[in-house]
């Protein structure tokens, strides 16, 4: 090939220029290939400027030929092709759209309970959740719904601070909570301080029994510490203040888990006893920023990521 | 075949060259270092340091910026002043106002990133520097219009030789589109706003962007081609016809195509319909250049065996072909719908960037410096090792931006059978995680090559700082004598 188009240029001429010594052009005519590949863009060009919005005319611009139809509230409408129509387009006409909003719809109207025994609205609430999850809840509960423990409760377990059910859930969700307790920096001495982390711990069996638990009973149950007005006698706690239960185990703000020896367990318990929960617990408020629909859906959805009630 | 008589190279100025020459390399060492670093950052976040100086933010102003104007720039002016000397047989005009465009540029590149890591920026791609700079930066480029015109003037040639086409035509677009999109008030030292708003100031800003591209790094570089190529291969260009055609095509065109960078935006239909239809129209100017740059070497093919140099070259020009073909591609709103804001677009601007214009330079470079010298390159393997360590770079690079761009386009549109989208947007992000990973691996490659180049001209100027020092010595000798 390479002897070929030797011979081929030796035939053709240069154009008789020359620069820095040795820098010449030959005057081959214009491949035959590129020009026609070049007016096929040209056509290209001028077709689509047939179908789509294109040149400018006056205070107006040519719309083009192409048409699209959508959905305005139900009604079918059509257009000229504009990126509007298209968002309306998609949005409405799409299969995933039409298949998305028929699963809304019967969502949108049925009850817990009735959602509770339908697989086919179950699977589709477990498909639409993991996104609305994922972009709206997980950068606090985590992808799984797992928290953090000291900052956001675990979504994935059965311990509800405000109510496991549905309802529950679901108001949570539209109106938000704001988690407190108050400081008892005021209240104990660090004895007390002392005899009231032994009594919590010993409540789900961290801590041994003894006369300091005794006291820190005392302590709690008493006026003294006033404890029981939320988390109640047994430390069991009270959903209707997002009290926590006390005796369950789990902990979702002091890292009683994290620590070693009892005396690193009291030492976390100490502290948040003596701070109080303050301006750390802050779930918002998603009325507005999701529709019913969607909340209704995300209630389910994290009811049965673990132990709804 | 004619020849022309060529000036004795005493009377050229290759001493501006020569410094351009080494700043480029000097500040492509800088910006690619930084490209690897804030690759590495975006796979590895921790990397950030938690400086903000150093945040991806900041620093891919500063990478882009020393790239595209500190080794890209640098190495036009070097190669622009060289070439409009050679062909047009005459000295540069006022060594003096050279020197100037010289330091000028130095200190806008230098001054624009320490700004940038400071936090000081326009937000303006590509044109991030403030107000001060920018009309500093206009000083000195129209100083380097000036004299480039003036040389050109001057010279003892009746035609214009083709590459002095393309660098002018750089230079004047530049200039253009430096003031026109730079235009702002200015509300401090360190703070203006935009003479425009909302979508004609993106458009402005666009048709800036893509210019950048069409002129700064196709345009100009064409130019160093239309040089380098028929120099290095010793014949001549294929076809004067193909390139008076693909010239003016390229340059008429170019300048209406910006808006494909803002489809499916605010921007009006009719405008992104037809910066589409222009991108389409830019296909074959484009590759008119390609086929002038490949066509010159039929006839030399068996050179590539001996040439590393021409392998640079080549290769180079097959980049060119391949990025001028996916731009238009990617310029139609179907596919772009895909691609815009993924890492496809990455992928296709360092296809360009690393293996259009870092590759041309660097053959370029490695037939320039030598010549500047008046030596040997010092180690000709060292150029294969390096032309292999760059083009296994490239492709690692753009394959892994591919994967993730497609990937991450794909994934963004997934639905489920349920009409829901199949994927949340983290899930997304989560993916580009090993991408990221092998696209740093491409860079780090890219980076090891660049240094073995930094090696080999570093020895190849103290090698010729050697002779020229023993054959002076010897001169010395030989006077003393008589």
């Amino acid at each position: 090939m390479s002897e070929s188009t030797t011979k081929q240029q030796a035939a053709v001429q240069t154009t008789g220029h020359a620069w820095d010594g040795d820098l010449q052009e030959f005057n081959n005519p214009l491949p035959r290939w590129w020009l026609w590949s070049f007016y096929v863009t040209a056509v290209i060009a001028v077709i689509y400027w047939f179908i789509y919005p294109s040149w400018p005319v006056g205070r107006g611009w040519l719309e083009g030929f192409a048409t699209i139809t959508y959905q305005v509230d139900g009604k079918a409408e059509e257009s000229r092709w504009n990126t509007r129509a298209k968002l309306l387009h998609d949005l409405t006409e799409s299969h995933a759209a039409q298949r998305q909003r028929e699963f809304m719809g019967k969502v949108a109207e049925a009850d817990f309970s009735t959602i509770s025994n339908d697989p086919d609205m179950l699977a589709f609430i477990r498909s639409v959740g993991k996104g609305l999850f994922g972009d709206n809840c997980a950068a606090c509960h985590g992808r799984g719904g797992q928290g953090v423990v000291g900052l956001y409760p675990n979504l994935a377990d059965d311990d509800w601070l405000w109510g496991g059910s549905l309802e529950n859930i679901q108001n949570v969700i539209t109106n938000g909570r704001q988690g407190f307790m108050p400081a008892f920096k005021e209240t104990f001495d660090p004895q007390q301080l002392d005899d009231v982390a032994e009594y919590v711990l010993s409540l789900s069996g961290e801590a041994p029994d003894s006369i300091a638990v005794e006291r820190g009973k005392a302590l709690f149950q008493g006026f003294g510490g006033g404890c029981y007005y939320c988390h109640g006698m047994d430390g069991k706690g009270l959903p209707s203040q997002g009290a926590a239960n006390l005796t369950d185990k789990i902990w979702t703000i002091a890292d009683v888990d994290g620590q070693k020896t009892l005396e690193e367990k009291k030492a976390v318990v100490k502290k948040l006893i003596f701070n109080g929960v303050q301006n750390m617990r802050k779930m918002p408020t998603w009325k507005g920023r999701l529709s019913p629909t969607e909340i209704k859906v995300l209630a389910v959805y994290v009811h049965q990521l673990g132990g709804g009630q | 075949m004619a020849h022309s008589a060529t000036l004795p190279a005493e009377q050229y100025n290759y001493d501006i060259v020569k410094k351009f020459a080494i700043m480029s390399v000097v500040w492509g060492l800088v910006g690619m270092g930084v490209g690897l670093y804030i690759a590495l950052e975006l796979a590895f976040p921790l990397l950030n340091l938690d400086v903000p100086a150093i945040t991806f933010g900041r620093f891919r102003p500063v990478h882009t910026t020393l790239v595209i104007f500190g080794f890209g720039g640098n190495a036009l002016f070097a190669t622009s002043y060289y070439v409009v000397q050679r062909t047009c047989q005459a000295p540069l005009a006022n060594p003096l106002l050279a020197g100037f465009t010289f330091w000028g540029w130095q200190a806008g590149v230098g001054l624009g990133i320490i700004t940038y890591m400071m936090g000081i920026t326009q937000s303006r791609e590509y044109a991030e520097f403030e107000w001060p700079l920018d009309i500093a930066i206009t000083l000195v480029w129209v100083c380097y219009l000036w004299i480039y015109v003036q040389t050109l003037r001057r010279r003892n040639q009746p035609h214009i030789y083709v590459a002095n086409w393309f660098y002018l035509a750089f230079i004047l677009a530049t200039a253009i589109l430096h003031v026109f999109n730079n235009l702002a008030v200015p509300v401090s030292l360190t703070k203006s706003y935009s003479l425009f708003s909302g979508v004609q100031d993106a458009m402005t800003q666009w048709w800036y962007g893509h210019n950048a591209v069409g002129f700064f790094l196709t345009a100009a570089f064409l130019g160093m081609m239309y040089y380098f190529v028929p120099k290095q291969a010793g014949r001549p260009i294929y076809s004067y016809r193909l390139s008076i055609i693909h010239f003016w095509a390229l340059i008429f065109l170019y300048m209406w195509a910006g808006g494909h960078h803002l489809h499916w935006t605010s921007l009006p239909d009719w405008v992104s319909t037809l910066s589409a239809t222009f991108s389409i129209l830019l296909l074959l100017p484009s590759w008119g250049g390609m086929i002038n740059g490949i066509m010159t070497l039929s006839g030399a093919w068996d050179k590539l065996r001996s040439d590393p140099i021409l392998l640079f070259l080549i290769v180079s020009l097959s980049f060119y072909g391949m990025s001028t073909f996916e731009g238009p591609l990617m310029s139609l709103k179907s596919v772009n719908a895909l691609s815009h804001y993924t890492d496809w677009t990455i992928g296709h601007v360092h296809s360009g960037a690393l293996g259009w214009v870092a590759l041309m330079t660097f053959g370029s470079f490695y037939h320039l410096i030598p010549r500047l010298y008046n030596t040997r390159i010092y180690d000709q393997k060292l150029i294969y090792v390096h032309f292999w360590l760059a083009t296994i770079g490239i492709v690692l690079y753009i394959t892994a931006m591919w994967v993730a761009g497609i990937g991450q386009g794909l994934m963004l549109r997934g639905f489920d059978e349920y009409g829901n989208l199949a994927y949340t947007f983290i899930e997304t992000v989560e993916f580009l995680h090993t991408p990221y990973v092998w696209r740093a691996i491409g860079g780090a490659c890219f980076l090891a090559g660049y240094l073995v180049m930094v090696y080999n001209i570093a020895m190849t100027i103290i090698t010729a700082r050697r002779e020229e020092a023993a054959i002076e010595a010897k001169l010395a000798a030989k006077l003393a004598r008589t």
